[in-house]
């Protein structure tokens, strides 16, 4: 399947289009990323401050996405982009849907600071800072893998989300078994629960992300779609 | 709060004296009784694109002509208000057609090459101005073939006669030789509608990096070249000019209804 080359147009101004708007992908990856690597050190560290910042910092990724998608529409309009063309400015338009709701998903976790309601349990803690190392660990991989148009990349990261939700599911079963011994602070393990079930969520919405690489390198649709048929899409396309 | 995409508009209904090209004011046009321009008011900025969309029979063509008097050219043609290029009306009497031709080049929808060679097509303009001298000559016709993007394509064979070119060389030849003569507008009447899709995305290449040198005014049928290349476009019906704004507007958020009917194709 052939990659968005961005250099190869005749008119240099749709190249530089293009890439221009890829790498503002790229950068509102990187903002959420850093968000949500603030977030881990608020947690660790019980620092409101650094949570206050990332909360207001959400509305930075907002406006990337308005302008993003805005750009979208425009080089549509004007561009009528086909092929490689069409499917990377397709891609961009629902990918970056999916960043901005990892900026809410990680503005909620960083909430738990602010009110002061982080967990009691060092254990949870931990394990909570632990998922959240690799949820931060499979963004990282997902916009490197968007970056290259890296379909094998982007399957690899994809399968990271089943040790994700399976740490996920062993600590909220540990969660309810201190639930029921500490009935007084139900409303704590709420917030617990519901921030943890964001960090579970930035998770899936990276699995989404691999799944619009996928398509955008392969041409195949990987959404709703098992991990095995997908990996023997791929294989008969190679 | 950052911004990811830096993009400029000029308020074209605005638009101030210094960055104005060409200035209409209240042009009316008519071939004997037939009214062809409806009291049109615009300003064309200067080192930019503009676009002229419309149905055949609009008044696009006819506009594009009066901004260079070719109109004077048609028999019955009657015309009242203004056009206004480097602070002077060239409706006036007084107007030297011929000098406003060389600062206002214009380029049709079939190349007209003439039956001359490839330098001699180029420098024709620059005699006809008194200029003879080898040397000077010789400068601007390459300066000219460099500006067309067709100077490594005919350097070798300057002397040969132009007609041997492809459509679409002969279409970049005409357009050097209207660069030849160092113009301040260059207006484009259609001049992709005879050439191929690569070649024409090649012209529109061209025109991307002319519009540092000159103003340029597109004319044309091709609604998808007119958002590709143009900066501002005017969407003009029966005469009248409907909306005049910068592309990126109006081809994602056109204000008037007749404007949303022609580019999406539900002009009945």
């Amino acid at each position: 399947m052939q990659q968005v080359a961005f250099n190869t147009h005749i008119s240099g101004r749709f190249n530089t289009e293009l890439e221009n708007l890829r790498n503002s992908v790229l950068t509102m990856g990187g903002e959420v990323e850093q968000q949500l690597v603030d977030t881990l050190k608020a947690i660790q560290l019980n620092h409101p401050g650094l949570a206050e910042k990332v909360i207001v910092n959400d509305l930075k990724i907002n406006s990337m996405e308005m302008q993003i998608d805005k750009e979208c529409l425009r080089i549509i309009a004007k561009r009528h982009p086909t092929a490689s063309d069409l499917r990377l400015v397709m891609t961009i338009s629902k990918v970056i849907t999916d960043i901005e709701r990892m900026g809410d998903e990680i503005e909620r976790i960083a909430r738990l600071v602010t009110k002061q309601k982080l967990p009691s349990s060092a254990s949870v803690k931990s394990s909570m800072l632990l998922i959240g190392e690799r949820v931060a660990d499979m963004m990282r991989g997902t916009f490197d893998a968007f970056a290259r148009q890296d379909e094998k990349a982007a399957l690899e990261v994809y399968e990271q989300d089943t040790r994700i939700d399976s740490e996920y599911k062993k600590l909220l079963t540990f969660i309810a078994s201190e639930m029921e011994k500490n009935t007084e602070s139900m409303q704590d393990w709420l917030e617990i629960l519901w921030a943890l079930r964001s960090l579970e969520r930035v998770g899936d919405r990276c699995k989404n992300i691999c799944e619009y690489v996928i398509s955008l390198a392969s041409g195949e649709d990987a959404r709703h779609t098992s991990l095995e048929n997908l990996m023997q899409k791929l294989d008969n396309l190679s | 709060m950052l911004t990811l995409f830096e993009r400029e508009h000029l308020d074209v209904n605005n638009l101030a004296e210094a960055d104005t090209a060409i200035r209409v004011e209240q042009l009316s046009l008519r071939f004997g009784s037939k009214p062809v321009l409806e009291n049109i008011s615009m300003s064309i900025p200067k080192h930019q694109i503009t676009a002229l969309i419309g149905q055949s029979g609009c008044g696009k063509s006819t506009l594009i002509s009066s901004f260079n008097r070719l109109n004077d050219l048609h028999q019955h043609c009657h015309y009242s208000g203004k056009v206004i290029i480097n602070g002077r009306d060239i409706n006036s009497r007084k107007e030297n057609v011929a000098q406003l031709r060389t600062q206002v080049g214009m380029v049709f929808q079939r190349p007209n090459p003439f039956p001359m060679s490839i330098f001699d097509n180029v420098s024709y303009g620059l005699r006809l101005q008194g200029i003879n001298t080898r040397r000077q000559l010789d400068e601007a016709v390459e300066q000219a073939l460099h500006d067309a993007a067709l100077w490594n394509e005919v350097k070798d064979r300057l002397f040969e006669p132009a007609n041997v070119l492809s459509g679409g060389q002969q279409q970049r030849l005409v357009i050097a030789r209207a660069l030849a003569l160092q113009p301040e507008i260059l207006l484009l009447d259609e001049p992709t509608s005879a050439l191929d899709p690569l070649t024409t995305l090649f012209i529109e290449e061209l025109m991307a990096g002319l519009k540092k040198r000159c103003s340029i005014v597109i004319v044309t049928h091709n609604m998808q070249q007119a958002a590709r290349v143009s900066d501002y476009t005017a969407f003009l019906h029966q005469g009248r000019l409907i909306e005049y704004s910068d592309s990126d507007t109006l081809f994602t958020t056109p204000r008037k209804k007749q404007t949303e009917d022609y580019i999406t194709g539900r002009y009945g």
